[in-house]
């Protein structure tokens, strides 16, 4: 589904992303983890064409993301709030996505009743602007609308930060279920060791831009991945 | 520790980004705060020496009189053009330090500001040259002194009044009344607000003691700013704009305009919702009225000439004053507009039509001065046609050069967040091209061909649109990524 070659990203000299070669199989769920400034989000801007690298390329179902504007289209993304118009309400942030995926009201409001357990009553109908949000409601907003439209590959980064423990657990099943049953394939970023494995078949581990650990996740994984950031 | 604060405060505005990108901004700021400054001295003295050879009263009477006025002008002056710091203590709140002490620094801080300069710098010369000759000395420091205390007086009382309107919502109405109750007294002669400020004035200048008075209410205003804030330092009590809960503005209707019509509802519903395009737009409004100073006056129907520029400005300054800032008004979710299911092409678009439609409102608008004489909406046809056609991409491609980020919550007033080469740049070609394809025919005499070859040229750009819109694609294709990242950055 998304392949990556000979890519690396340097600022002033600096080399902050470096990935010889990557590939991520279409329904595949990667984690990422990394400390602050192991290059996850430069990483994912990359992936989603924010950032030119400064060498490399990433393809999208084969194409060069930088070059076509077709991955738009089968891309659901949320990495930080420059994802969200925040002068809108909620709703009518959702009624623009809606109509750029060409869905009736009719669409939208039964799509947006499946997470009607996720957004416990915060989000809808309320005469608020997105910006007066808390935190985690606006990650709310966001990683339902990046859900939208049934995408095949969705890319967030630390979805499960900001999150009550309730919302977090459910986001984790929403995640689940989707990848089962849309052939979803998830890239996550996360700090947060224990939900990433529990969600992720594949993680990558990165140092200072580079891929240190690339490993099948199995019931060691969370073990191994502790110790390592404790050692580190 | 007001040592630290005031290095913390100073290190604040030098760092701030928006101090450090946009450096002609500064420059024309400064420039513009210097020549000001220098216009008050200059003001100054005037009235300190020259003031006799322009009136036939006494000086030192007619400066008194002017004085309750003058300072009515500074409090509006302040009223809405000075901010009150209060977003500057909010990082200091949760620090071990006395809550009077920050609010002590923060109101002697405030007094640091151009408009407290400005009444010193009027009347200074005023109180030591003219008064000091005619009372001594002793008279003219007291007199001073009485014009420092009374700038400083007014200075704290704005400022409480602002902090004030938050709590009484109908202050502002009131105020408005008071105002408007007084100024019609003064007109109508039924109490002589220059009699007043004589009758107040001269008094200080037999008895110079009373002088005394304003520097004690400068204190006294001060001591109430002091008390209100110590008791009101909570962020949300202190920030100066209410949340709003009201919802504006739907555009529904655009939706049957398909993507582009959804995409201009989104833009709309940005410029509505905040202050800054807002004022834009009502800007654009006010000076569809811009023709009134040209058209009647006779100095202007010989160097007729300068209507083309009229009309390019009339139907054009909604593009030009919101359009500079093309990219920077949607900074802050620049990465979804990135990723987001539209392609480029139709975001441009979007944007393009936009303008068409506003400068084709404006034109019919325009269509008014047809009063005074039929060539004017010819002028104003061909200007249209120019703006549609070319000055409408043009803008649109020199916004794009190196565009600053735009905090849309920041208010109007005095914000040149965004400002950079660009933004100087625009008004020439603008203002520009038009005369070159005019100017030549206005010479040889054939005006009115000037103007129709004007039109046509526009025309033939607006026919030619898909193509610009292309390049405007392409150019912002090349130069995406160094924008957001821009834009991010900051």
């Amino acid at each position: 589904m998304i392949q990556v070659s000979e890519l690396t990203k340097a600022y002033k000299g600096v080399t902050v992303v470096s990935i010889p070669s990557l590939s991520v199989a279409k329904g595949e769920s990667f984690g990422l983890v990394g400390n602050n400034g192991a290059g996850k989000t430069t990483f994912f801007r990359m992936i989603l064409d924010l950032v030119r690298p400064s060498t490399g390329q990433v393809f999208s179902k084969e194409e060069d993301v930088s070059k076509s504007e077709d991955w738009k289209y089968y891309t659901g993304s949320y990495l930080d709030e420059a994802f969200l118009i925040d002068y809108l309400t909620p709703d009518e942030y959702f009624e623009f996505l809606a109509s750029l995926h060409g869905y009736s009201s009719g669409d939208l409001n039964e799509y947006l009743n499946e997470f009607d357990e996720l957004f416990n009553d915060e989000i809808r109908g309320k005469k608020k602007y997105i910006r007066d949000l808390s935190k985690g409601n606006q990650k709310k907003v966001g990683i339902v609308a990046a859900l939208m439209g049934k995408p095949e590959v969705i890319l967030l980064d630390e979805p499960f930060a900001n999150l009550d423990p309730t919302t977090q657990i459910r986001l984790k099943n929403i995640l689940k279920k989707w990848k089962e049953e849309n052939q979803l394939t998830m890239l996550i970023s996360s700090h947060d060791l224990n939900h990433v494995t529990e969600v992720c078949e594949r993680i990558v581990l990165l140092e200072k831009g580079e891929v240190k650990q690339d490993i099948h996740t199995s019931s060691s994984t969370l073990k191994d991945l502790e110790e390592y950031f404790a050692q580190y | 520790m007001f040592g630290t604060l005031l290095s913390q405060n100073w290190k604040e505005k030098t760092r701030s980004s928006i101090w450090a990108k946009s450096v002609v901004a500064n420059i024309f700021l400064g420039f513009a705060a210097v020549m000001l400054l220098s216009y008050a001295v200059l003001l100054g003295f005037f009235i300190s020496v020259g003031l006799e050879d322009m009136i036939d009263s006494d000086p030192i009477d007619f400066i008194n009189k002017a004085l309750l006025y003058y300072f009515f002008f500074e409090f509006f002056l302040r009223f809405f053009l000075q901010n009150v710091p209060v977003q500057a203590i909010e990082p200091y709140l949760h620090l071990p330090i006395k809550k009077g002490r920050i609010v002590h620094f923060m109101l002697r801080k405030s007094q640091i500001s151009v408009f407290n300069l400005l009444a010193f710098l009027v009347f200074t010369p005023f109180a030591f040259i003219r008064i000091g000759q005619e009372y001594g000395m002793y008279t003219g420091f007291m007199w001073w002194l009485m014009i420092v205390g009374a700038a400083f007086t007014v200075h704290f009382k704005t400022m409480y009044l602002k902090k004030k309107l938050n709590d009484i919502p109908n202050l502002f109405v009131i105020m408005f009344l008071v105002i408007a109750v007084v100024g019609g007294l003064d007109y109508f002669n039924i109490i002589s607000l220059s009699e007043l400020s004589l009758l107040l004035f001269n008094w200080i200048l037999a008895e110079p003691i009373l002088a005394l008075i304003f520097p004690l209410s400068w204190f006294l205003t001060y001591r109430i700013n002091y008390q209100y804030f110590v008791n009101n330092t909570y962020p949300e009590e202190l920030s100066t704009s209410k949340n709003k809960t009201k919802i504006r503005g739907d555009f529904g209707f655009l939706k049957r305009f398909g993507r582009i019509g959804e995409l201009i509802g989104l833009e709309l519903k940005l410029i509505i919702r905040h202050k800054r395009p807002r004022s834009a737009l009502i800007m654009s409004g006010f000076l569809l009225l811009y023709g009134l100073v040209f058209y009647p006056q006779e100095a202007y129907q010989e160097m007729d000439w300068i209507f083309l520029f009229v009309g390019i400005f009339v139907t054009g300054i909604f593009f030009i004053n919101y359009g500079q800032f093309l990219l920077s008004w949607e900074s802050g979710y620049f990465d979804f507009v990135l990723t987001r299911k539209t392609s480029y092409r139709q975001y441009f678009e979007a944007k393009y039509y936009m303008f068409v439609v506003a400068a084709a409102i404006a034109f019919v608008c325009s269509l008014a001065y047809g009063f005074f004489g039929v060539k004017i909406i010819l002028i104003n046809l061909a200007a249209f046609l120019f703006n549609i056609g070319i000055n409408i991409p043009l803008v649109m491609r020199i916004a794009m050069n190196g565009p600053k980020k735009i905090d849309l919550n920041k208010g109007a007033a005095f914000n040149y967040e965004g400002v950079g080469a660009a933004q100087f740049l625009i008004a020439i070609p603008v203002l520009l091209l038009p005369y070159v394809v005019y100017l030549p025919f206005r010479l040889l005499g054939n005006d009115v061909i000037g103007l129709i070859l004007v039109g046509v040229v526009g025309l033939v750009g607006f026919l030619f649109r898909d193509k610009t819109i292309d390049m405007l694609t392409s150019a912002f294709v090349k130069n995406r990524h160094k924008i957001a990242s821009g834009f991010r950055a900051q």
